[in-house]
C-alpha cells in the first residue's frame, strides 16, 4: 500500500502547499505596499538625489554643482524665478565681527524685515531671525524685555531696543550638540548649517543662550514674487520643513564683500559690521575705542556680536 | 589723666561751622545761575513721525525722473523694482502715502535771496523769529531744546548759500560735515572712524566702494534729531499657555502691557 502512493520526488510542490505558500506570499507583499504607500507622497517632497546627497563638508566640487543645479531646478518650479545659487567659502584672514550700538538704535524693526527679504524666510508661520526687544533704562534683564511692542512711533521714553540674533559665538553650543554633525563654524566665524544634513531634532535651538535659531514646523511658504534669487548653500537658499535656520550674517553678501541686509537698511547707522582682523575696520575701531559689552558673558559663549554705547 | 577735650572740641566745632558756611553759601551763591524756565520750551512740537529715512533735495529728486538709482532709495526698495517719481501737471512731486511726511532738503537758498547782508527777527525771549516765507519749508529745531535757530550762527550773512564756521571759516555746502565738525567734534571723530553713521556698499573695499554717508544725509541740519518712526511689525505672538493670547497681543498690548511675562523667548 505504502508503495502504491506517488513517490514523492524533492523538488515537487504539493497543490496544497504552493496554494498556501503563494496566498501568504501575495498577502505579505500587498501588507509592505500599504505600509509602504505614504512614501509615495515623499517623491514629491524629495528627490532621490536630494535623499542620497552627502555631507557639505564631504561634497567634492563635481558634486557641489550638481547639488547647485539641482536647487535651481527646484526653486524654478516651485517659485518661478531662475535663481543663482553658490557655494561660497570663506576668504583667507577675514573673521566677521557686529557691532551694534545701543545709544542709536530706535527700535523701527527695518532690520529685521529686511533680513526677512533677503534670506527668504517663511512669511507664514513667520520665521525671523532678528528679535528687538525693548527694554526698560537701566536694566538688562532679560525678563523685562518685550519683543512685542507696537507703539504709535518709536522710540519711546524711557525705553532702549536692542535686537538680537545669532551671535556667531567663538565657543558655541549650539554645534557641540548637533547628533549628526550639521551645524558648525567656518573659519571666518559664520556658524552654518546644512539645511540638508539637519534631522531637526531641536537640540541646538534649545542649547543657544540667545534664542537665535529658528525651527521650520511647517512648510515655509513665500510669496513668488518676493524670492531673493541670489542664494548661497549654507545661507539664504529655500528651506524645507522639518529643519533648523538662523542667521548666517547673509554669507551669500558678506562673502563677496558686501555688507549684511540689516546694516545697509538701518536708517540710524547702529548696526556696523566688518573684519576683525583688519586693524583698520570700523569694527576694529569700535572695539577698541567704545565702551564694548556682549549679552550673556556669563555663560561664555565668546560672541562675535557686541554691543556698545556712544558717550 | 584725660586729654585736653578742650581743645579738640574747639577745632572739631570750628571745622563743622566752617563746611556748613561753605555749604550754604555755595547753595546761595550769586554766580550760580538760576534755571531759565522758558515757557515757550514746553510748547515744542514733537515732529510727526515718519517712514521716511531719506532727505534728498528737489532738484536731485525730479532730476532722476523714474530711475532713481542715484539716491539711497535701495535700503528698503527692491533695485530691480526702482520706485517711481510722480510728477504732477505743475511739475511738482506727488508724493505717495508712505512719504506724506518726507521734507525735501532745501540747497538752494540763492534762488531767492540775492546777495545782501540779511537780518533776522528777534522775538522778545530772544528767539529768532521764523521768516514767514520758510514757515513750512524749514525745520528749525537744531540744538537740544531747539535754541541754536540763528541762521547766521551756520550761514553766512551775507551770502546764504555759504556757510560759516564761528571762528570765520568759509565753507560750501558740500563741505557741511565740517561745519558740524566745529561744534560735534567728538561725533564727527566717530564719524570719520567709521563709528558714527551709515555705511553702505561694501566692507571689502577691494571689492566693491564703501559709501559713507556724510551728516545731512540723515540728519536735517535745520533740524538734527532724529524723527520718531513708525516701527515695522513685530514677530507674530505666539498663543502659549501662561503667556497673553495671541488676540490680546494682536489689539495692541505693546506700549501698555507692562512688565509682562518673559516675552523675549523664542518664537
Amino acid at each position: 500500500m505504502i508503495a502504491n502512493r506517488p513517490p514523492e520526488s524533492r523538488d515537487s510542490i504539493s497543490r496544497r502547499s504552493f496554494l498556501r505558500g503563494s496566498t501568504a506570499a501575495a498577502a505579505g507583499v500587498a501588507a509592505m505596499a500599504a505600509g509602504l504607500a505614504p512614501l509615495r507622497k515623499l517623491g514629491e517632497a524629495i528627490s532621490v538625489d536630494e535623499f542620497l546627497q552627502q555631507h557639505y563638508k564631504e561634497l567634492k566640487p563635481e558634486d557641489m554643482d550638481k547639488v547647485l543645479r539641482r536647487i535651481e531646478g527646484e526653486v524654478e518650479r516651485q517659485y518661478g524665478v531662475r535663481p543663482h545659487v553658490r557655494d561660497y567659502k570663506p576668504m583667507n584672514g577675514v573673521e566677521y565681527v557686529y557691532a551694534l550700538n545701543l545709544t542709536r538704535c530706535v527700535g523701527c524693526r527695518k532690520c529685521v524685515h529686511a533680513c526677512v527679504a533677503e534670506n527668504n524666510q517663511s512669511r507664514d508661520p513667520a520665521i525671523q531671525y532678528i528679535q528687538v526687544i525693548k527694554m526698560p533704562n537701566g536694566t538688562f534683564d532679560m525678563e523685562k524685555g518685550d519683543a512685542h511692542y507696537a507703539p504709535e512711533s518709536v522710540p519711546e521714553k524711557g525705553f532702549f531696543y536692542m535686537p538680537v540674533q545669532c551671535h556667531q559665538c567663538k565657543n558655541p553650543p549650539c554645534t557641540k550638540v548637533c547628533p549628526v554633525k550639521a551645524t558648525w563654524t567656518e573659519p571666518d566665524g559664520i556658524t552654518v548649517i546644512d539645511y540638508n544634513w539637519c534631522i531637526g531634532c531641536r537640540y541646538c535651538e534649545a542649547a543657544c543662550p540667545y534664542f537665535a535659531r529658528r525651527f521650520n514646523f511647517s512648510e515655509p511658504t513665500i510669496p513668488k514674487d518676493q524670492i531673493n534669487p541670489e542664494m548661497s548653500y549654507l545661507g539664504n537658499q529655500p528651506r524645507h520643513k522639518g529643519v533648523m535656520e538662523k542667521c548666517h550674517f547673509c554669507i551669500q553678501r558678506t562673502r563677496v564683500g558686501r555688507y549684511p541686509a540689516c546694516l545697509e537698511v538701518c536708517p540710524t547707522g547702529s548696526r556696523k559690521f566688518g573684519n576683525i582682523l583688519d586693524p583698520n575696520s570700523e569694527v576694529a575701531h569700535i572695539l577698541r575705542e567704545k565702551r564694548v559689552f556682549v549679552l550673556k558673558e556669563e555663560v561664555g559663549t565668546l560672541p562675535r556680536f557686541f554691543y556698545y554705547f556712544d558717550v | 589723666m584725660s586729654p585736653p577735650p578742650d581743645k579738640s572740641n574747639f577745632v572739631m566745632t570750628g571745622l563743622i561751622v566752617l563746611f556748613l558756611a561753605l555749604g550754604v553759601s555755595f547753595v546761595f551763591s550769586p554766580d550760580r545761575a538760576p534755571v531759565r524756565q522758558d515757557p515757550e520750551l514746553s510748547k515744542l512740537v514733537t515732529p510727526a513721525p515718519t517712514t521716511a529715512t531719506l532727505r534728498i533735495t528737489a532738484t536731485q529728486l525730479k532730476a532722476s525722473g523714474g530711475d532713481a538709482s542715484i539716491l539711497d532709495c535701495y535700503a528698503c526698495h527692491d533695485e530691480k523694482k526702482p520706485p517711481t517719481v510722480k510728477l504732477g501737471a505743475d511739475g511738482s512731486i506727488v508724493f505717495p502715502k508712505e512719504h506724506a511726511d518726507l521734507r525735501l532738503m532745501m540747497a538752494n537758498c540763492s534762488a531767492c535771496h540775492v546777495d545782501k547782508k540779511l537780518e533776522v527777527e528777534y522775538a522778545k525771549n530772544g528767539d529768532v523769529v521764523m521768516p514767514k516765507a520758510h514757515a513750512d519749508l524749514l525745520a528749525m529745531g537744531h540744538g537740544r531744546n531747539n535754541r541754536n535757530t540763528n541762521c547766521f550762527n551756520c550761514h553766512s550773512q551775507s551770502k546764504l548759500d555759504e556757510l560759516v564756521t564761528r571762528d570765520g571759516t568759509k565753507l560750501t555746502f558740500a563741505q557741511a560735515p565740517l561745519l558740524c565738525a566745529s561744534c560735534h567734534g567728538p561725533t564727527y571723530r566717530d564719524w570719520e572712524l567709521g563709528m558714527h553713521g551709515r555705511t553702505n556698499g561694501y566692507w571689502d573695499t577691494s571689492k566693491g566702494k564703501a559709501v559713507r554717508q556724510d551728516c545731512n544725509a540723515c540728519h536735517d541740519p535745520h533740524g538734527p534729531a532724529i524723527p520718531q518712526i513708525i516701527p515695522l511689525a513685530g514677530p507674530k505672538p505666539v498663543l502659549t499657555h501662561g503667556l497673553r493670547s495671541a488676540a490680546t497681543a494682536a489689539e495692541g498690548g505693546g506700549p501698555k502691557a507692562e512688565g509682562g511675562p518673559p516675552k523675549a523667548a523664542s518664537q
